[in-house]
């Protein structure tokens, strides 16, 4: 009880702290995105990034597109982005004189292939120019006398704007970093039972079938890994091997802790609770990219005590690896086959000890982002299902949805806060690199 | 069948077994306590190996495991609670309950299902294997058809066929592509179906001495349509030596698990085994090695040059088979063993020397 009030009352310490800590000024932007424009833009912002980003307070917003090309950082970035290009055309464009310019040959490739990365974003980018210049000259036309000439005008009007819509879709796409190689790859699902006991092992056996249902929805394999229920039919643990296409860019928003408000069917007093679950989105990596010394593993069965063999016959196929050096377990017991059981838990235990391997590596990397993704480590409560009011409120984005029945499914409506996450997400690698471009200035 | 398990009722044994012992504890308790209806115990206890009263009122799936899962404990039956989970995955249409949804297992059964669990349950009781009482089983990718007598795959023989796989990928790396292979013994089929399925150039030969296991085997080749590249006969090695010379031209492999149980140990058998699994498919002669050395005696003339022989055998085996071949088998070379997970050493893998060529 004494726990569960401390981390109640964390958020309002943070609260005091934060507000003691930032100038008035900044304070104000919580009220609005715009403020939040201002502050990104003022000198300032270098300083003061990590408290934004790592509060939980912030609400954050998902700018609008205008929002964004209003911005002088997104401005300056693409300017900055033109004079790159047009630098590097010139010389590679004079190319044969190398010498008088003392570009050596490597110097030579690296702007060429500079060139041609940067031509379809500068190309988008003059499109939106000339558009823009269009659509002035049409508000000219807008005014005129003649009621005909207006109504063209009107349509031209309608049609540049949905035109500039397109293109700074594309800029921003453009803008934002290929994926990284664990997008590409597929994924470990882990959920385990958190605070709340049975209820909260029920809840997990929900969210689990849920993403079920939404590997499926999406076309996805989902395999079973492990699978530990409780007394009542609830899951302390599981783990599914999920593979298709954008299955860990998509899964990977899942990762944290989730938080079910609600009456549990196991109270008798009608009282509501609140539990929690954790789940884990592994990157699984290929046998290539990833090896693990055989000699490192210790394998436990059922036929490891007696003799084994024909004097035995066991249905009892369940299989345990551990990794001696890290002490990290797998086991699985799916399968009827005892092989298939240790390719499944060797499959489990690969996906563990590559997330540990990669979250070192990541960690700091990811660390100021609200919008994290699949660490294990996370402790960071993410999302809310809420019964008696029947809504999912994601706490990264301050988002919002109805029918927690139709959520569960994983279906549309998952779906729905997953692209809202991956929009966030973008904007917020956008805006990282519009902040690194100004500290660079 | 039926007639036979009836009459063992009586002898169902109490003694614990060391098999008893489970990797994880989650299972050990299934609650019926709160929500099941009350189910009449003891009705029939006197007689030892009768089944629990069928349930009055409507039970689900995990109640009904519970139920059996308590009763195979006290009727000594191996395994409590992985026989009654199979059987009802099994009826339930998956191949283990982890895989069921809670949702299924938390339903009310029907009426159907449950004449049907206390049936198959029933047949467990009388300490027929549990691959038995759901008629099949899965051996690494396969499911195969299973029946008594014959020999139920153990996962040992998994990584035998592990081996041969990794051996013959290698050579078909190696440009040398067409490979024919020889199984004594085979029983359900599942080696050479195995090697089959994971190698569509492969074709095989499989014997073995029991009319059943020829059956079964050809019942599984067809469900699983690799009969086209498997021919079987009803051969007994030990006697019918000849006509498996003549049988099959050389061979590159030469497989088997063949029985290699010393006939003292057959007594201290669990009676899953005893009583149900065909003796001949399990003891291999005072030292388990009478089918063993017919089999290595034979090798020669059947392998072609460099030809190998892959064996399951007893871990007390090895350094036996490797004193005698060397001793008594010229033209063969005892290339190594190998271990199982449980580290035990497990497999034997001769060679057939180079036959010197012609005058």
């Amino acid at each position: 009880m004494a726990y569960r009030r401390a981390i109640n009352l964390l958020p309002r310490v943070k609260e005091c702290v934060f507000s003691m800590l930032m100038p008035p000024r900044s304070l104000k932007f919580i009220s609005g995105p715009v403020r939040f424009h201002e502050l990104l833009n003022s000198r300032c912002w270098g300083t003061t990034r990590t408290l934004h980003t790592g509060s939980r307070l912030m609400v954050a917003k998902l700018l609008s597109h205008d929002e964004l090309f209003v911005k002088r950082s997104l401005q300056d970035y693409l300017k900055k982005m033109e004079t790159e290009y047009s630098e590097c055309l010139n010389v590679v464009n004079s190319s044969g004189t190398e010498e008088e310019q003392g570009c050596s040959e490597e110097e030579m490739r690296a702007k060429r292939t500079k060139v041609s990365q940067l031509a379809p974003l500068i190309q988008s980018i003059k499109e939106l120019d000339t558009k823009q210049k269009e659509i002035a000259e049409t508000e000219t036309l807008l005014k005129d006398e003649d009621p005909a000439l207006r109504e063209l005008a009107e349509l031209e009007r309608e049609g540049c704007v949905q035109d500039i819509q397109d293109l700074r879709q594309k800029i921003l796409d453009l803008l934002i970093p290929e994926e990284d190689e664990a997008d590409l790859s597929d994924l470990v699902l882990e959920v385990t039972a958190g605070v709340g006991g049975q209820e909260a092992m029920l809840f997990t056996a929900e969210l689990f079938d849920m993403y079920h249902g939404f590997a499926q929805h999406h076309g996805w394999s989902f395999d079973i890994l492990e699978h530990m229920t409780s007394e009542l039919g609830g899951l302390r643990h599981a783990s599914a091997s999920i593979s298709g296409p954008q299955s860990y860019k998509t899964m990977k928003f899942e990762g944290g802790v989730h938080r079910v408000q609600r009456v549990p069917k196991t109270e008798k007093q009608g009282r509501m609770h609140t539990s929690t679950m954790t789940v884990a989105v592994l990157p699984q990596p290929t046998e290539i990219s990833f090896t693990i010394n055989p000699k490192d593993l210790r394998i436990d069965t059922m036929r490891a005590s007696g003799a084994g063999g024909q004097h035995v016959n066991t249905t009892d196929s369940a299989v345990r690896i551990v990794h001696l050096p890290t002490g990290t377990v797998a086991e699985c017991q799916q399968e009827r086959s005892q092989m298939k059981n240790k390719d499944k838990a060797m499959k489990a235990l690969r996906a563990k000890l590559y997330s540990k391997k990669l979250e070192e590596v990541t960690s700091k990397r990811y660390n100021q982002r609200k919008v994290q993704i699949g660490n294990k480590g996370r402790s960071e409560k993410i999302r809310t299902y809420n019964f008696a009011q029947d809504r999912i409120t994601d706490h990264r984005i301050g988002m919002t949805v109805h029918d927690v029945k139709g959520f569960l499914l994983g279906e549309d409506l998952l779906d729905e806060i997953n692209s809202s996450l991956q929009e966030f997400s973008d904007q917020e690698t956008l805006l990282e690199l519009l902040g690194e471009n100004e500290e660079g200035s | 069948m039926y007639t036979l398990c009836s009459k063992k009722h009586d002898e169902c044994l109490l003694r614990e077994t060391m098999w008893r012992r489970s990797l994880r504890a989650g299972y050990s308790c299934f609650g019926c306590r709160s929500v099941g209806p009350k189910v009449i115990w003891g009705f029939h206890a006197v007689r030892a190996c009768s089944a629990p009263a069928f349930p009055a009122g409507r039970i689900t799936a995990l109640q009904a495991v519970d139920i059996w899962k308590r009763h195979f404990e006290e009727k000594g039956v191996t395994e409590p609670d992985h026989s009654s989970q199979y059987i009802i995955a099994h009826l339930l249409g998956a191949k283990t309950i982890e895989i069921l949804e809670q949702k299924k297992l938390t339903e009310f059964l029907s009426q159907e299902k449950i004449e049907q669990m206390w049936r198959l349950c029933t047949r467990r009781l009388s300490r027929m294997p549990v691959q038995y009482v759901i008629e099949e089983w899965d051996f690494r990718d396969l499911t195969l058809k299973m029946r008594p007598p014959v020999f139920i795959p153990r996962p040992e023989t998994e990584e035998l066929v592990e081996l041969v796989l990794t051996d013959l990928q290698m050579k078909h790396v190696n440009g040398d592509a067409q490979h024919t292979c020889l199984e004594v013994g085979c029983g359900s089929g599942a080696i050479s179906l195995s090697l089959l399925y994971s190698l569509p150039q492969l074709s095989a030969t499989a014997l073995d001495q029991s009319q059943d296991a020829v059956d079964l085997t050809r019942e599984n080749a067809l469900r699983l349509g690799l009969q086209d590249r498997l021919q079987i006969h009803h051969i007994d090695v030990m006697k019918d030596a000849e006509t498996v010379m003549n049988l099959c031209s050389p061979v590159s492999v030469l497989v088997s698990n063949p029985p290699y149980l010393f006939s003292e140990d057959m007594a201290s058998l669990e009676p899953d085994i005893l009583r149900f699994e065909d003796h001949t498919a399990l003891d291999g002669g005072k030292d388990g090695l009478k089918v063993i050395k017919q089999i290595l005696m034979l090798a020669p003339q059947i392998l072609s040059n460099y030809g190998r022989v892959y064996l399951e055998v007893d871990p007390r085996h090895p350094p036996l088979i490797q004193r005698w071949v060397e001793a008594n088998v010229e033209e063969l070379h005892y290339v190594e063993t190998r271990h199982d997970i449980t580290s035990r050493p497990r497999f034997c893998i001769l060679q057939k020397k180079e036959v010197k060529q012609g005058p």
